[in-house]
């Protein structure tokens, strides 16, 4: 029991499984409607986008949030620019974007001064230095994410199974799209200090599609997703204590795993009740 | 008695080319209309357009102000394996009544659950989109069109790649829509479908010609809509004599 205890005893260990927690309930909604949508290239992209923000935040001095919302912003204005004023297909734009900004996020922290350490914390977050400010603010981000997840329910399904339909139906698509895109933006902002850049994107990407294997509808892949990114917090956390592996990158290697788990569980359980119906059959 | 539809001189455009000229039409109330063409001949952009999906270039639409228009379109955006039961698709049809918030009631649930009967699907109510053959499908979208509250059902190739079982079953749906006081407009390449349709639409880029199956579906216009190679060996069953590309 102390195994599963101890790393958690220090007010600092619980504000960072907390923060954990909160992102990883922020993006398994959000994730979830991500995987649905195909959009998962878009997400690799965007908590890449949000780094020159960040970046800038720290140059400048002031507050990180305000600096990532920014670039966000940027980002999901110049694809749907290049999209709109191109041929060129949205996975371009996309992909362009990815480069760029990341690369200038990259040249504005080599003008900081600890420029590896502020990378790093960047990247990877540093879940062990949530403060308690740092959780209230979370907090609020993961409630706005929640709450408008579920009133937006049936516009965002609609607008994954046909964007067309959605119109018709009078779903409002696209004011449901910018929306959407709000939220990508709000549970990455909210969750990159717990889990870093990078890695909030295995949270928005990993859980959910490891729920689509097992969920028989939308709503339960959202809170299966919640689940598995809930548990891969707690014991990435616990794991990274014990054997001193990096907090973020153990949460998030976690998810990966259950996936290929559920995968081969769920390839047994089809192969042997197809077996059965042959016996059955015979 | 219902109105007719009519569109007068419309010109509609897909980004930067155009893709039905100038066209005059009537689609008439309570009756099937086929409409009928080549590939890219603009059979799917004049549905969408009368469906407020596209702006009209020039020209002008009349549509009733009573036409509750459902669309049953050929594609969907949501991955074939997410997880999304039949009964769940085919409630989707209601939320154009509910909108955001409002829950079914026991009258959408029954609305629903005879949309499923009349496809056929109602013993695959639990079932995921993912288990279902390419045809049952098909039948969950048209159920889906027909649980939202029409009287004009539009229907993008609703028959085309479909096993028998399926076809008949849609088929079936399609002619008995006009009893119900409905009116249907589909999109085939069937010329034996568009046969047995009330009211055919001619498409090449604009409309070839309208009316009667027997006015529409002759040899000339048809050549004139495909081109004389198409109709080089007729195997459509409706005695459109042979012609030569070659001597044409």
């Amino acid at each position: 029991m102390e195994f599963f205890l101890e790393p958690f005893a220090l007010g600092f260990q619980q504000r960072a499984l907390m923060g954990g927690l909160l992102a990883a309930i922020m993006t398994a909604v959000v994730g979830t409607w991500l995987v649905l949508r195909g959009m998962s290239f878009f997400g690799d992209a965007f908590v890449h986008g949000v780094i020159p923000g960040i970046a800038a935040a720290a140059f400048f001095d002031f507050n990180p949030l305000i600096g990532a919302a920014i670039a966000a912003f940027l980002m999901v204005l110049l694809i749907e620019v290049i999209h709109r004023q191109t041929t060129l297909s949205e996975d371009t734009a996309i992909g362009l974007l990815f480069v760029g900004m990341l690369a200038l996020g990259v040249v504005i922290v080599s003008k900081v001064d600890s420029y590896s350490g502020s990378i790093t914390t960047i990247l990877f977050g540093d879940a062990l230095g949530v403060t308690a400010t740092d959780l209230r603010t979370q907090l609020v981000l993961a409630v706005v994410v929640i709450v408008a997840g579920l009133l937006m329910y049936r516009p965002l399904l609609a607008l994954a199974f046909n964007r067309d339909k959605a119109t018709m139906w009078k779903l409002h698509p696209g004011r449901t799209h910018a929306i959407f895109m709000a939220l990508v933006a709000i549970s990455v902002i909210g969750s990159y200090q717990s889990v870093g850049t990078l890695l909030v994107f295995g949270f928005l990407v990993g859980p959910p599609a490891a729920a689509a294997l097992i969920s028989r509808s939308v709503k339960t892949m959202m809170l299966f997703a919640a689940g598995i990114s809930s548990f891969s917090v707690w014991l990435g956390l616990t794991l990274s204590y014990h054997f001193s592996t990096a907090g973020s990158a153990t949460m998030a290697v976690i998810p990966v795993f259950i996936f290929f788990i559920l995968l081969i569980w769920k390839r047994f359980s089809a192969r042997s009740s197809s077996r059965k119906v042959e016996v059955s059959n015979a | 008695m219902p109105s007719n539809l009519s569109a007068h001189n419309i010109t509609i455009r897909r980004g930067e080319n155009v893709v039905v000229e100038n066209s005059t039409f009537d689609i008439p109330a309570g009756k099937i209309t086929a409409v009928i063409g080549p590939n890219g001949s603009g059979k799917s952009t004049i549905l969408h357009a009368i469906a407020g999906l596209l702006e009209l270039e020039s020209g002008h639409l009349e549509i009733p102000t009573d036409a509750e228009i459902s669309y049953v379109m050929q594609y969907t955006a949501i991955p074939v394996d997410a997880p999304l039961t039949v009964r769940e698709a085919v409630e989707m049809g209601r939320w154009n009544q509910l909108g955001i918030f409002k829950r079914l009631s026991k009258a959408d649930r029954e609305i629903v659950a005879a949309a499923m009967d009349r496809l056929a699907i109602g013993d695959l109510s639990k079932r995921h989109l993912s288990e279902l053959s390419g045809g049952q499908r098909q039948r969950v979208y048209v159920a889906q069109g027909i649980a939202q509250t029409h009287n004009w059902l539009f229907l993008d190739e609703p028959l085309t790649g479909l096993d028998i079982n399926s076809a008949a079953v849609i088929d079936e749906l399609i002619h008995d829509e006009p009893a119900r006081g409905h009116s249907v407009v589909l999109t085939t390449h069937d010329l034996a479908e568009a046969q047995a349709a009330d009211y055919v639409i001619l498409m090449a880029g604009r409309v070839v010609a309208h009316g009667a199956p027997a006015e529409v579906l002759t040899a000339e216009n048809l050549a004139t809509a495909y081109g004389l190679a198409a109709l080089h060996h007729d195997h459509s069953g409706l005695g459109i004599p042979d012609l030569d590309p070659h001597h044409g």
